[in-house]
């Protein structure tokens, strides 16, 4: 008798179940639990910005799928080209579009429903260019920016007696390297001359490597003046011949063995936390000589064709390049430049910054930014820099003169580009 | 640095200690350059961020140890990394064990039809560089459903030409006399693989666990693609992690790398004695 | 049901065969068929017909590149195993105490993850800082040994990954150290399955260490020698890991470390031209083909 009841207790609990459940689940359904992957590199700030994102938006949850910068870019293309699983979100650093997303993987953002295209008056303007692919499609948006600047010894052009007032062109940069060198032993005015390639290079006009028109452009003045004075460089023995990343240049760095470092502003973060924490004080940031004002990295983050959850994805991106808070906290935890440009009048911009000795750092920067051209990307631009790379090279080494490098280089791109 | 066994064995007591000392030289100097650059990432791994760059660098053990490990701790469920590890290692060796003895027992002690020309082919795969094999290999991986899991790593690679190629090497100078006899005796195929074959060939499969165990281990770019969340990842993919685009955190990766090698130099230990150095006399006996 | 002695073979290898063909076959084929293609990872398809194959065999980076494999791989794979013959005798051989010790320390640069590899040799090539620059500049300043130095008309420090004479010999000094260990652990265990009962024999007939090397231990180890030499030589024209970590991918100044299957790879991956990278995967291939056929042949002739 008991166990009748007993069941059919269960009964209605269960029947009452089933109806209690599928009641709230009509009602969740209004909400819909979204979520999304983002792949990306490794950093602190991330988690904090996924807090904020939630903040605003609690109903897409973020899968964060984090790699070593590298390894990030190549898993990519390797699941891309597998026609496999991409994440919602892709960040991309900025050389690596070109290979990524300008073959048309990625998703055009300047068509509705995003429209990122309306986003140009708030954010600086010239990454657009970087992320817009010759059919002018926008495969990216920019997360954050990075101006290329040059870190100098403050100490040592002190010794010498000169002030960076008087130091405005490549030619003087070389006297005072050259008066460097002669004040000691192992000495040098850069670690590696190939960025003074890369100075004079990247921001120099708004062509890269093509022009307008399309047609292929380094076989030029620009760029054979790059070398020349590269080459010229190298033989004064005014640079150390060591590479980035290595560890004869955090030691060069930290102990003053260099006169000057071009990079991005996000070198500072580098130099201050782990290259060089002892040198504070003793730097101070300058723009390239006038008219080389130019990028140095950058990052974006476009939406894979082949994801599932593109609108919320967009809202992911659209959150991370404009939403101000976000922006401003990646810049205190990581020194990621916002793209935010009303951002750059915040009073924190006027700070003065100890690293640098109290310089007002990011203000030079701020005017680095202003003064980038729009450069004129294409999908090619990965191959060709690994061309001009090794044609550098060959040059430095003396192996060839360069009119001839470039016009061996031209050759061999114009041979790849034409297949 | 090869030494010169030279002399004739009339060697005085004298002459015989001197070639003693002279091999042991040569051996320690070997030591030296293979220890060196170990006991370099130790003290390496004892370092803090800024000091391991150093210049002149720091030969000796600094204090950052503690820092270290926390760091690593506390950026990845590392303990649970080594036993991924551990799992998809011993799984695999086991796995191609299995494959390959018996593949190389099939190829070394029996004549067939076609056995030329069928190891030629499997060897000839061996000379096709699969850089971009890691394509197709995706695209099954992820149509078999296998993604996020250990199974890409152990299943496919258990039938490789070089472990066949390894135990059919090994087994092919044991004396045919030997099998010859133990049929007349009326042993049965299988009982011939697994009662004679199989021990004379500890030292073979000792070695391919070994090298099979190790390249595993050591395992990047497969288990870079298809391991997802960070409970499933081995070592060589945790420790990736922690080389952000702002810190690179060589410290924590040093003492990562210092405790991912420990169960190896068990394992390599562990299969030397047991397979290598097994081998004994009367098994030899006809 | 007992097993045929006719059956047995097949019985033996199918399970290694089947599980061969499900994985192996279908990235073989597939790398051979986008040969024929041009490929980008995300567009279409399109076929090229020999164009790939043409291209790379006028490509003068890739010739470049075979160049430099077959030197590194020649530069490494015979010390490689000279020491490693050597080395494994003595252990075996010799009366020494603690080889247990020895072989694990031996093996220990190929367990070494790359991250450690890097920093290590970096820092060991590294110029002008680098330890064996400062070894050098130490030798240079004495007496006898730094006059003799000063005439081999080298410009110090030396710039080991920089100064593309010393490139390929740096590049071939590390797969040195990597890989004498995994030969060691190969021809100890060859070295194993020589009947005891021979060095004895031979020690009572009279015979010196080095007769019996020579009569009785090489010509014992030839089948490991074939093998573990052929697996070298396919390896190491196969290298790729080890340059990157030194040069990046591009092989350093005048790409005088970029080995084919960097090309390969860079070309692949980081210009996305999928086809033309399996066109110079094959080509690789037919090298590697070569290679061993005449390392076949002269195998058998010789030892």
């Amino acid at each position: 008798m008991l166990k009748r009841k007993g069941v059919s207790v269960l009964l209605v609990m269960a029947v009452l179940g089933v109806l209690i459940f599928s009641a709230s689940a009509s009602v969740l359904a209004q909400d819909e639990q979204v979520t999304i992957t983002v792949g990306t590199w490794a950093d602190e700030s991330f988690e904090e910005a996924v807090a904020l994102f939630n903040e605003k938006y609690p109903n897409i949850k973020v899968e964060l799928q984090l790699a070593a910068i590298n390894d990030h870019h190549d898993n990519l293309l390797t699941r891309l080209a597998a026609g496999g699983e991409v994440p919602d979100v892709a960040y991309l650093e900025d050389q690596y579009i070109s290979t990524l997303a300008a073959r048309g993987g990625f998703v055009d953002l300047s068509q509705p429903p995003y429209n990122g295209d309306e986003y140009k008056d708030e954010l600086v303007g010239y990454p657009f260019a970087q992320a817009t692919t010759e059919d002018g499609e926008l495969v990216a948006m920019p997360t954050d920016v990075a101006p290329g600047t040059i870190f100098y010894r403050h100490d040592r052009l002190q010794e010498l007696g000169v002030n960076i007032e008087d130091i405005k062109t490549f030619e003087d940069w070389i006297e005072v390297g050259k008066k460097f060198m002669a004040s000691g032993e192992n000495r040098w005015l850069i670690g590696d001359v190939a960025n003074i390639y890369t100075m004079m290079i990247n921001g120099s006009s708004t062509d890269r490597y093509f022009n307008e028109e399309g047609e292929l452009v380094v076989n030029s003045e620009r760029f054979l003046k790059a070398m020349k004075t590269a080459k010229e460089i190298r033989d004064m023995g005014l640079d150390a011949g060591i590479s980035e990343w290595t560890n004869e240049w955090y030691t060069v760095l930290r102990e003053g063995q260099v006169l000057m470092q071009p990079s991005g502003a996000w070198l500072g973060g580098h130099l201050k936390e782990w290259i060089a924490p002892e040198t504070d004080g003793k730097w101070r940031v300058t723009s390239f000589p006038k008219g080389y004002d130019g990028p140095w990295g950058g990052s974006f983050a476009g939406i894979p064709k082949s994801s599932d959850n593109k609108e919320a994805a967009w809202k992911f991106i659209k959150f991370m390049s404009t939403n101000k808070e976000v922006q401003w906290k990646n810049f205190e935890i990581a020194n990621m430049f916002p793209a935010v440009e009303s951002l750059y009048y915040k009073d924190a911009f006027e700070e003065k910054l100890d690293f640098y000795g109290g310089q007002k750092a990011r203000l030079v920067w701020k005017e680095t930014i202003m003064n980038i051209p729009e450069i004129n990307t294409s999908k090619h631009d990965s191959m060709i820099s690994d061309i001009m790379w090794t044609s550098l090279g060959e040059v430095l080494e003396g192996t060839k003169a360069p009119k001839q490098a470039l016009e061996d280089a031209e050759r061999l791109i114009l041979r790849r580009i034409r297949r | 640095m090869r030494q010169n066994f030279a002399g004739s064995n009339n060697s005085g007591k004298f002459t015989k200690k001197l070639k003693k000392i002279l091999l042991y030289i040569v051996l320690l100097a070997g030591v030296l350059a293979t220890l060196f650059p170990f006991f370099y990432m130790i003290v390496l791994a004892t370092r803090g961020r800024s000091e391991i760059f150093n210049y002149p660098p720091p030969l000796w053990f600094g204090d950052s140890l503690e820092d270290n490990y926390q760091t690593l701790m506390a950026s990845l469920p590392f303990y649970k990394n080594i036993l991924n590890s551990l799992i998809v290692s011993t799984s695999a060796t086991l796995l191609t064990l299995f494959f390959c003895a018996l593949g190389g027992y099939g190829f070394a002690k029996y004549e067939f039809k076609g056995k030329d020309k069928l190891f030629f082919l499997m060897l000839a795969t061996m000379m096709i560089p699969m850089l971009l094999g890691v394509i197709p290999w995706y695209i099954m991986m992820t149509k078999f459903g296998w993604l996020n899991s250990f199974k890409p790593l152990i299943i496919p690679g258990a039938a490789n030409a070089f472990g066949i190629f390894l135990m059919t090497q090994f087994m092919e100078d044991i004396p045919d006399e030997l099998m010859e006899a133990a049929r007349i005796d009326g042993a049965g195929e299988f009982e011939m693989f697994y009662k004679i074959v199989l021990p004379l060939s500890l030292p073979g499969l000792g070695t391919l666990a070994i090298l099979t165990f190790l390249g595993s281990w050591n395992n990047y770019l497969q288990a870079l693609l298809v391991l997802e969340t960070e409970a499933k990842f081995t070592i060589p993919v945790a420790l990736s992690m922690l080389r952000g685009k702002v810190d690179q955190n060589w410290g924590a990766q040093m003492v990562g790398t210092a405790m991912g090698i420990a169960p190896i130099i068990g394992v390599f230990i562990l299969a030397s004695k047991q397979f290598i150095a097994g081998i004994t006399e009367g098994s030899m006996k006809g | 049901m007992r097993l045929k002695k006719k059956h047995a073979p097949y019985v033996f290898i199918s399970p290694f065969f089947i599980l061969f063909f499900i994985f192996g076959a279908f990235p073989i084929l597939f790398s051979l068929y986008l040969s024929f293609f041009r490929w980008d990872g995300m567009t279409a398809m399109r076929f090229a017909g020999l164009g790939n194959y043409r291209f790379v065999l006028t490509d003068p980076w890739f010739w470049q590149s075979i160049y430099n494999t077959l030197s590194i791989a020649i530069m490494t794979t015979i010390p490689q195993h000279v020491f490693a013959i050597g080395f494994a005798f003595i252990l075996h051989r010799g009366m020494v105490k603690f080889k247990e010790f020895f072989r694990t320390a031996y093996f220990l640069p190929y367990i070494t993850a790359p991250v450690a590899v890097a920093m290590i040799f970096t820092t060991l090539f590294g110029s002008p800082f680098g330890i064996l620059n400062a070894a050098l500049s130490g030798l240079l300043s004495l007496p006898l040994i730094g006059d003799l130095l000063q005439l081999l008309n080298i410009s110090y420090p030396i710039r080991w990954l920089g100064d593309p004479n010393f490139i390929r010999p740096s590049v071939a000094a590390l797969l040195t150290w990597r890989f004498t260990g995994w030969n060691i652990i190969i021809y100890y265990a060859g070295l194993q399955k020589i009947p005891k009962g021979l060095y004895e024999a031979a020690s009572i007939d009279g015979a010196s260490t080095r007769q019996t090397f020579f009569k009785i231990t090489l010509p014992l180890l030839r089948p490991i020698m074939f093998f573990a030499m052929l697996m070298s030589i396919i390896g190491n024209m196969q290298i790729f890991d080890e340059p990157i970590i030194l040069l990046g991918v591009m092989g350093g100044t005048n790409r005088a470390g970029l080995t084919t299957a960097m090309y390969l790879y860079q070309t692949a991956f980081g210009w996305t031209e999928f086809g033309t990278g399996s066109a110079i995967a094959y080509i690789l291939c037919f090298f590697i083909v070569t290679a061993s056929i005449i390392f076949n042949k002269y195998f058998r002739r010789e030892i």
